[in-house]
């Protein structure tokens, strides 16, 4: 953390990191050349070269570009050119997909069509716009009201039995179900308990909060709208594995979340919720938090390990698990930002709630972000089991009065599904049975018309700009899946869909990553469902 | 199950059918090899820590997914299975994606040890034009044209030559990271390291300057332990690709 961080505050104070800034830093640290390099390369937020004083971000990736024209950044450009101190660059997905088109401005969120005026609102000086004003939302995740949070945490304190107190939550989540919200749908109990099984010390407690795929911004309002559920269940984590130190891994474009959590945790200090002897227990926790200099990549778990010890974040091999050898070295308990946030309503209302709380059986509350074509994008917290035609038409239905086309139930990594499957109940398992996943609980909607190679092109494009490079499969497989589609929607040739499947295999089979794993499902899936719009596919049939 | 053994915790497992023991913290691939089983590496090499970055050394240990035997520490009752045709499909079908990038010329600088790449798609039956030495031919060397596979190709790395010891060729390099390993962890020269991220990412020098100028003291042991023809020496009169070679590169069992 130190050296990113040297880093970091060598860019503020000379606005770039140039060779004499970076042999001065080498020299002072004793740290070689090459690892500065290594880091500086890797990392999109760190620069050779100074900045302009205002630079708008547009996003290139999967609800912009269902958005709006390809190439929109290049048309901006033109537009723009010539503007005295404004760079105008494409950027990965924003975290703000509500707002697509999506751009940012000096990191301020806004739509594509708003940045321009923006931009020449900020040139004479950036004004740092305040929080914007949002209607209060009622959570029926949040169970308290204000003068009764972190109740969860304080009546484990009071316990005389902190073992039976931290083994009852343990229970408590097992029996409920709860599963990781990050991605890979972990059943979070049992992590909870093969981490205060471990016995080494110390412990850590990481909240990623790292969301950057695609159609994913589900944790950025949480961590604005509940702050105080996200530190609860970090606590809560550290309490039960038995950590004094946890850390938020938040991702660079996420602003206002920083704010609002440091905002959280001052109060949180204030009260005696923080710092060592808890509420005059012998529990002690310390929370920070950790801005990650950029990148996709870094929300794989062991990537943003590494990131933390100072790093590139290329992910480990694995086993050893985080669990297991996480944050040097030590027993890490990493959990997704929904995930820790909806610990302490669990607990508090107890495990019958939580199951009731869902639908036709299935258990639970859900965030999603829908994004696309819909007239509302925005996150919804859902009843597990709504269909997706429901929670469509909570969104205000397809945009335009369309027709809907297809689906991504899961963000960019999901495989896409038609339109006859949006009876699918949201859940892991149902899901799943349909060929997709929860994924990032992203829900990309796609209206008739929309033609699903360049979008797939997209998504496939994406996995290549993020890939971290470490492995041979995901490294050079992107890229030549990439050339190979953006021929086919150049000029027409037919994917050699034998290849394409083999590099499928490759990516599937041997990368070290699930970024690697999963590059090619939504085009494979685009050809299975659509194979009239994938020229050379149909001649095998997809696997 | 473990025995004892004068205190000391044996592993055992069994590869391919044959039972092995090993002590805590061995590798599968180090113990495949106590069984004479070689299984291809293209990253790893004994003397450097394992990075599992080539993923050639993928084997089956029963769960869904493989895993990278120079890597993966040997467990108690492993049952481990080195090829079948998952994994030769898997080994193909890298060497094929390596070779789509490699240009034909580059096995023909004069090395330390041998092209082990191009020894490797011959072992495995990889369908790659044929050798070009440009000696024989009497072509200019150039970058190849024809895809490995029906993978497309790549080109237009560039070549470094400011070394007087060392060639550079950065689209010979296979990014196994061997060189970096040699240079900071075996001679802790501490010169080499990624530059870069995705498919753009290269092995640099210092601040990603030309060899020549960077801090390189020119020992050699990065052209030593690179398994391509990515660093190769310079002014060397010796025939290519010594087939003594140095015996720590390739597939064979040591
Ligand atoms: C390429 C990639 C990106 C990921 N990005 C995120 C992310 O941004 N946020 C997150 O919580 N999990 C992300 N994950 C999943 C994490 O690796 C990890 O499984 C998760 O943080 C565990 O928390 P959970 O069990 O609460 O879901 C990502 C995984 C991969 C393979
Ligand atoms: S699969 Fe891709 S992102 Fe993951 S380790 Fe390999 S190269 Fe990096
Ligand atoms: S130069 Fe050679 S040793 Fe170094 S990473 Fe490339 S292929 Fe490996
Ligand atoms: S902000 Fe554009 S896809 Fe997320």
């Amino acid at each position: 953390m130190r050296l990113i961080r040297e880093l970091e505050g060598l860019q503020a104070e000379r606005g770039c990191l140039d060779e004499a800034s970076l042999r001065e830093l080498s020299s002072r640290l004793g740290v070689p050349l090459y690892r500065l390099e290594g880091l500086v390369s890797f990392y999109p937020h760190f620069r050779t070269e100074p900045a302009p004083p205002v630079t708008i971000s547009v996003c290139r990736d999967m609800s912009c570009h269902l958005a709006g024209p390809e190439h929109v950044a290049d048309a901006l450009r033109e537009e723009l050119g010539g503007t005295e101190g404004l760079a105008v660059e494409e950027a990965s997905c924003l975290g703000c997909c509500e707002l697509a088109p999506a751009a940012r401005v000096n990191g301020h969120p806004c739509q594509l069509q708003d940045s321009a005026e923006l931009a020449s609102s900020m040139a004479g000086g950036d004004p740092g716009l305040g929080g914007d004003e949002r209607d209060e939302r009622e959570w029926k995740s949040d169970p308290y009201g204000e003068a009764e949070r972190y109740g969860v945490l304080r009546a484990a304190l009071e316990s005389p039995s902190p073992t039976d107190e931290a083994e009852r939550i343990v229970d408590a989540l097992q029996e409920s179900g709860l599963r990781g919200m990050g991605g890979a749908g972990f059943p979070t109990g049992l992590k909870w308990k093969l981490v205060r099984g471990e016995e080494a010390r110390p412990k850590y407690v990481v909240c990623n909060a790292d969301e950057s795929e695609p159609g994913t911004f589900k944790d950025r309002v949480i961590m604005e709208e509940l702050p105080h559920l996200v530190v609860e269940g970090i606590a809560l984590g550290a309490f039960v594995v038995g950590a004094e130190k946890g850390i938020i891994y938040l991702r660079h474009e996420y602003g206002r979340a920083k704010a609002a959590l440091e905002a959280e945790l001052d109060r949180a200090r204030v009260a005696g919720l923080l710092g060592s002897g808890v509420l005059g227990s012998d529990f002690s926790l310390e929370i920070e938090i950790f801005v990650s200099p950029g990148g996709y990549i870094l929300g794989e778990e062991t990537a943003l390990l590494e990131a933390l010890e100072d790093r590139r974040g290329e992910p480990r091999n694995k086993p050893p698990f985080p669990g297991q050898v996480g944050l040097r070295g030590r027993p890490t308990l990493m959990n997704n930002v929904e995930t820790l946030a909806l610990v302490p309503g669990i607990l508090r209302r107890g495990v019958p709630w939580w199951q009731s709380a869902g639908r036709d059986g299935h258990a639970g509350l859900k965030f999603i972000s829908v994004s696309g074509h819909v007239e509302k994008p925005g996150v919804y917290e859902i009843p597990t089991g709504t269909a997706v035609a429901e929670l469509i038409e909570l969104a205000g239905g397809v945009s335009g009065g369309r027709a809907l086309k297809a689906f991504a139930p899961g963000g960019a990594s999901s495989n896409f599904l038609p339109a006859d499957h949006a009876d699918v109940p949201i859940d892991f398992a149902t899901i799943e049975e349909r060929g997709s996943m929860m994924g990032s609980g992203a829900l990309v909607v796609v209206a008739e018309g929309t033609p699903l190679l360049p979008l797939a092109a997209n998504v496939v494009r994406f996995f290549r700009n993020e890939s971290c490079g470490k492995c041979v499969p995901c490294r050079l497989g992107t890229q030549k899946a990439t050339e190979m589609i953006e021929a086919t929607l150049e000029s027409g040739v037919p994917l050699d869909w034998s290849v394409i499947r083999k590099l499928n295999l490759l990516l599937g089979e041997t990368s070290i990553c699930g970024l690697g794993y999963v590059a090619l499902n939504p085009l494979i899936s685009v050809a299975e469902h659509w194979p009239e719009e994938v020229p050379g596919c149909s001649a095998e049939a997809p696997e | 199950m473990a025995t004892r053994r004068s205190g000391e915790q044996m592993i055992s497992l069994s590869i391919d059918g044959r039972a092995v023991q090993v002590l805590p913290g061995a590798t599968i691939w180090e113990a495949a090899r106590l069984l004479g089983i070689g299984l291809p590496v293209l990253c790893h090499d004994p003397r450097l820590e394992p990075v599992g970055v080539c993923r050639l050394c993928l084997v089956e240990v029963g769960e869904p997914k493989l895993t990278a035997a120079c890597v993966r520490g040997a467990e108690d009752g492993m049952e481990v299975r080195t090829s079948s045709e998952r994994l030769e499909a898997c080994r193909r079908g890298l060497v094929e994606l390596l070779l789509s990038d490699y240009p034909v010329d580059a096995s023909d600088r004069p090395k330390t040890g041998s092209d082990a790449l191009v020894e490797l798609a011959a072992e495995l039956g990889v369908d790659w034009p044929a050798r070009r030495w440009s000696g024989e031919t009497g072509e200019a060397p150039g970058s190849r044209t024809e895809p490995a596979g029906g993978i497309p190709a790549g080109d237009g790395r560039a070549l470094d030559g400011t070394s007087k010891v060392i060639f550079v060729d950065h689209q010979a390099c296979i990014l196994c990271d061997r060189c970096i390993r040699g240079c900071d962890d075996l001679q802790v020269n501490e010169v080499m390291g990624r530059t870069g991220k995705g498919y753009q990412t290269s092995i640099a020098f210092d601040l990603d300057v030309p060899m020549g100028e960077s801090t390189c003291v020119s020992c050699g042991e990065c052209e030593k332990v690179c398994p391509t023809g990515a660093l190769s020496l310079v002014g060397w009169e010796g025939p290519p690709n010594d087939a003594a070679g140095s015996g720590d590169v390739g597939w064979e069992v040591l």
